[in-house]
């Protein structure tokens, strides 16, 4: 989620309200974002992902003045005629382009701010760090006409912005920090993206734009271009750049796109709508609301209504690109209300609760090992190779790896659970003995047979960790464990090489071996730094 | 203090009399003084003892096959001392010694608890109480405040103690506790709770991918081609959809990082019999972070859902409020959220009177475009809370590695959860 920092007066001129640090900080809470920091002259807010129209200062004032009724349900924006045209070619790397003219700029320090942070938020979160969607935005005076979006040869030529130097396309990704950045986008390329000029490349998506049409305080008009992976998100995001512009009292005038002879005009800023009816409304708030209330509300949440034969027409603006389904409506139904608003009510439904088999057999062991006055222990299924199999003198097994750990000792999943019972004795040397431990807990192994490839396991494990513990110590208490959960089972002898030879023994159940006990073998004392003898249990439930 | 005491058989004949005496009164009641062997055998109880002790003295001699009476003694030694040991007089050595022969009485054995008698004591021993002694000893005092030596229970975690307590409360609401494979498909983690296939909680750095197998399967085809559907256009969910879908990220074996995936699981299976429903789990997720004390790469979720015709948004607010007075909150606050897989979304606030507003978990409906897919029609309520965090609440910590502790005199000392 996006934490953006917001200058406070600027947001107060463009809500055209004197709001006190509370009222503020309410009415966004109200909307959903989360104020984080409330300064002097900052305001810290975390957004959800689903609200980027907010992400730009115009935009979030926008929404409080709805919600507030200081402007009254959707705010029109409309795109002139276009003047401008582009001659779009096929690439492939990035096939998707949208733009449009922004014109009556006013370069103030506050627009200039708003322009770099919203740019910067949305080629980060819809743009999925520019690989979906990249933003250009440059001084469309100087450009000129015509333009074009082709694929270039890596030796084509531009000098990125805040650079003086001249350089191939390919040396970008090496010679500046946005190269080195966003490079691995267009890894693999033989052509590369630009927008081109009568001068030549201009733009360089989506690592860098040319310095020559860089936006300053004196630029008048801007030319906003985007270039993308997917069509829709390419093209919301050009509506929420330009109808935050509009909020400023910018002109957006549309452009024509030229994908061979089929020209496409960007961008569309008609609102869209859906359908819906009173009684979808309060059959999912669990209200009784009037026709006139839930018009209200929707108006204070930025939509236009229409009503026809008992349907309500809800007209979506453009910039509103979280609306997939009249649920989404309904939701801001219940938002405009006010969730606090709501009397909470339990409904009238009658169920008979349980504890999973499972945890009702894993809360039975735990309290015959706690009355033995074992202390439980909770470890992390997460483990290495090291503690499992090399520390306790044993071969390795087959474990579920990680592909991406962040860390050499959480690696793999554990498939038995001693382990982590030594690791803790490992740290506990200089605690009172005996110190007599065990989990109940689960464990990961493969299994081809199933969806997942594997199998979590639960299973049940003790150490017994003083200066006798001995074979015959662990096997009273397993065997007492064993009688007292009716568990019919045999012993036979074992050669594990983690337990001394001749002190270990599998448990059976009809002839399978559902786990084993015994005495530890020193070496695997040693591995693990201990000097007191361990006998150790495990068993699958 | 008895140095000797009778037998069994020398208790018997201080009662009857030594065989030799019963002999010598019987021989005594014969008009002739005397009587045929084989009767006197008859009548007297161990008769060649008798008769031994009757001949040596010369109380009694044989007569052809009678026996006949010598002289009646005035007292036999014997019988006396038998009366006077058991009265715990002092004997002659001799006949003691005699006695012992014929193991008509035994020595005393002193017992530890004998010596104890009318000393302070520390320790009431077993013998004490079977003597009878504990009569005779006095007990020694205590000082209240004597430094005793540590004892240390077996005990459940503290974690667990909170674990469990939840559990219990929501099993008292009616919820049925659900289980989940650690080891989980893309697509029960995400694609089926229409979570986009390029959302940014889905790369790398958020969700831990198993390295080998790369890719498992699900068997419900036609369940596959639903979610698919609802990803590309919506499917008859009246949904947008998302336009596209990565089929083989769904196939992608990876660890759970949201419990969420076990309530997919759960509408799944779940029979328009079977409802209303009412699910929670309490389980282990895994998700990539630092490990530092306020991050972990595994911890747990506690989340629940209700199915059931008719349900709505207050509802869900119903059972946040519900959940929140029975963990011990004084009051709710909703704010609106954002989660992929419901809508409304809520995030719901708690206040504890010692605490404050706390943030206690997120919580919404379904979205149609979730519950559609999985076959049920009916509205979902779901919940979701942050378990790690309210149980270092409540145990008063403020390092999250204290949940998996391996520190085992902190686990010791720590007191129980109320």
């Amino acid at each position: 989620m996006p934490t953006i920092t917001y200058d406070k007066r600027d947001l107060l001129n463009l809500i055209g309200k004197d709001l006190s640090d509370e009222q503020l900080e309410e009415v966004i809470h109200l909307i959903k974002p989360n104020v984080e920091a409330m300064k002097e002259d900052e305001i810290t807010l975390e957004l959800t992902p689903d609200r980027p129209d907010l992400y730009g200062i115009e935009g979030l004032a926008r929404a409080i003045k709805q919600y507030l009724g200081l402007i009254i349900g959707l705010k029109k924006h409309k795109a002139e005629n276009p003047k401008v045209q582009i001659k779009a070619g096929t690439v492939d790397i990035r096939p998707y382009i949208a733009a449009a003219v922004v014109r009556n700029v006013t370069m103030t320090d506050a627009f200039i701010k708003s322009l770099m942070n919203i740019q910067e938020v949305l080629a980060e979160t819809i743009g999925r760090k520019r690989k979906k969607v990249a933003i250009g935005i440059h001084d469309f005076d100087k450009i000129i006409q015509p333009i074009s979006y082709t694929d270039a040869n890596p030796d084509a030529k531009i000098v990125p912005l805040d650079t003086d130097e001249e350089m191939n396309l390919s040396e970008v990704f090496d010679k500046i920090p946005k190269g080195k950045e966003y490079g691995h986008i267009l890894e693999g390329a033989k052509k590369y993206p630009v927008y081109t000029d009568a001068k030549g490349v201009f733009s360089f998506p989506p690592i860098i734009n040319s310095d020559r049409t860089r936006v300053t305080e004196e630029t008048k008009t801007l030319f906003v271009e985007l270039t993308g992976l997917d069509k829709e998100s390419v093209l919301q995001t050009l509506n929420i750049l330009v109808t935050n512009f509009a909020e400023r009292g910018c002109v957006i005038e549309a452009v024509k796109i030229f994908h061979g002879e089929r020209p496409e005009i960007t961008p569309d800023l008609n609102p869209t709508f859906l359908d819906i009816t009173l009684e979808e409304i309060n059959k999912w708030i669990g209200l009784d609301l009037k026709k006139v209330d839930a018009v209200a509300i929707l108006q204070r949440m930025g939509y236009d209504v229409t009503e026809s034969k008992g349907t309500l027409r809800v007209y979506i603006p453009s910039y509103r690109t979280d609306i997939l389904h009249k649920i989404d409506l309904i939701e801001d139904v219940a938002i405009g209300y006010g969730f606090n608003n709501f009397t909470p009510e339990l409904p009238n439904i009658a169920t008979v609760g349980k504890s999973h088999p499972i945890e009702k057999t894993s809360a039975k062991y735990r309290h015959l090992l706690t009355g033995f006055g074992f202390q439980e222990l909770i470890r992390p299924v997460l483990t290495n190779h090291r503690d499992l199999f090399e520390k306790m003198n044993v071969e390795r097994e087959n474990v579920i790896e990680l592909e991406n750990p962040v860390s050499e000792d959480y690696v793999c999943l554990r498939n038995w659970i001693v382990p982590s019972l030594m690791k803790v004795l490992s740290v506990n040397k200089h605690v009172d003995y005996p110190q007599n431990v065990f989990e109940v807990g689960d464990v990961v192994v493969p299994d081809d047979n199933e969806e997942i490839k594997a199998k979590t396991v639960r299973k049940v494990a003790f150490i017994m960790s003083h200066s006798k513990a001995s074979y015959t110590d662990a096997k009273a208490v397993a065997e007492t464990l064993m009688k007292q959960m009716s568990v019919d089972y045999k012993l036979e002898e074992a050669s594990s090489t983690a337990f001394i030879l001749g002190r270990q023994a599998n448990i059976l159940v009809e002839n399978k071996v559902i786990g084993h006990f015994g005495e530890l073998h020193p070496q695997v004392l040693e591995n693990w730094g201990l000097e007191m003898p361990c006998a150790a249990f495990e068993i699958s439930l | 203090m008895k140095k000797y005491e009778l037998t069994e058989e020398g208790r018997d004949y201080l009662k009857k009399g030594l065989p030799e005496k019963q002999l010598l009164d019987i021989l005594k009641k014969q008009p002739l003084k005397s009587m045929p062997f084989d009767d006197a055998k008859k009548s007297v109880d161990n008769f060649f003892i008798a008769l031994q002790w009757a001949l040596k003295n010369k109380w009694a001699k044989s007569f052809g096959k009678d026996l006949v009476l010598g002289t009646y003694p005035k007292e036999i030694p014997e019988q006396a001392a038998l009366e006077k040991i058991d009265k715990g007089e002092e004997v002659d050595k001799e006949l003691i010694e005699k006695l012992l022969q014929r193991k008509l009485i035994r020595k005393v054995v002193t017992s530890e608890a004998d010596k104890l008698v009318g000393k302070e004591i520390t320790n009431l021993t077993p013998q004490l109480l079977k003597s009878g002694l504990w009569k005779q000893v006095k007990f020694k005092k205590y000082d209240v405040d004597v430094p005793v030596s540590k004892v240390y229970p077996g005990k459940l975690h503290p974690y667990r103690q909170v674990i469990e307590e939840i559990r219990e409360k929501l099993i008292g609401l009616g919820f049925v506790e659900a289980k989940g494979p650690l080891v989980e498909l893309n697509f029960w983690n995400a694609d089926a709770l229409f979570m986009p296939s390029d959302h940014p909680a889905r790369g790398i750095h958020d969700i831990y991918m198993v390295k080998e197998p790369r890719e498992g399967a699900v068997k419900d085809e036609s369940l596959w081609k639903r979610v698919e559907e609802t990803h590309k256009k919506g499917w008859v969910t009246g949904s947008k959809g998302w336009g596209v879908w990565d089929a083989q990220l769904a196939r992608r074996l990876i660890l759970r990082s949201q419990t969420t995936a076990v309530s997919a699981r759960t509408l799944a299976n779940l029979k328009k019999e079977n409802l209303p429903h009412k699910m929670f789990v309490i389980d282990h997720v895994f998700r990539p972070d630092v490990i530092d004390a306020k991050h972990f790469i595994e911890f747990d979720q506690c989340e629940g859902i209700v199915v059931g015709e008719e349900l709505t948004f207050r509802h869900l607010l119903g059972y946040l409020k519900e959940f929140a007075l029975t963990i011990g909150a004084e009051k709710v606050r909703f704010k609106p959220s954002y989660f992929p897989f419901t809508e409304f979304s809520t995030e719901l606030f708690v206040y504890f009177n010692d605490l404050g507003w706390v943030e206690a978990g997120g919580s919404g409906i379904f979205r149609p475009e979730v519950t559609l897919p999985l076959g049920v029609e009916a509205p979902v309520l779901a919940w979701g809370l942050g378990l790690g965090r309210l149980a270092m609440l409540k145990l008063g910590i403020n390092d999250i590695r204290y949940l998996f502790s391996d520190k085992i005199d902190w686990l010791r000392e720590k007191e129980m959860v109320m």
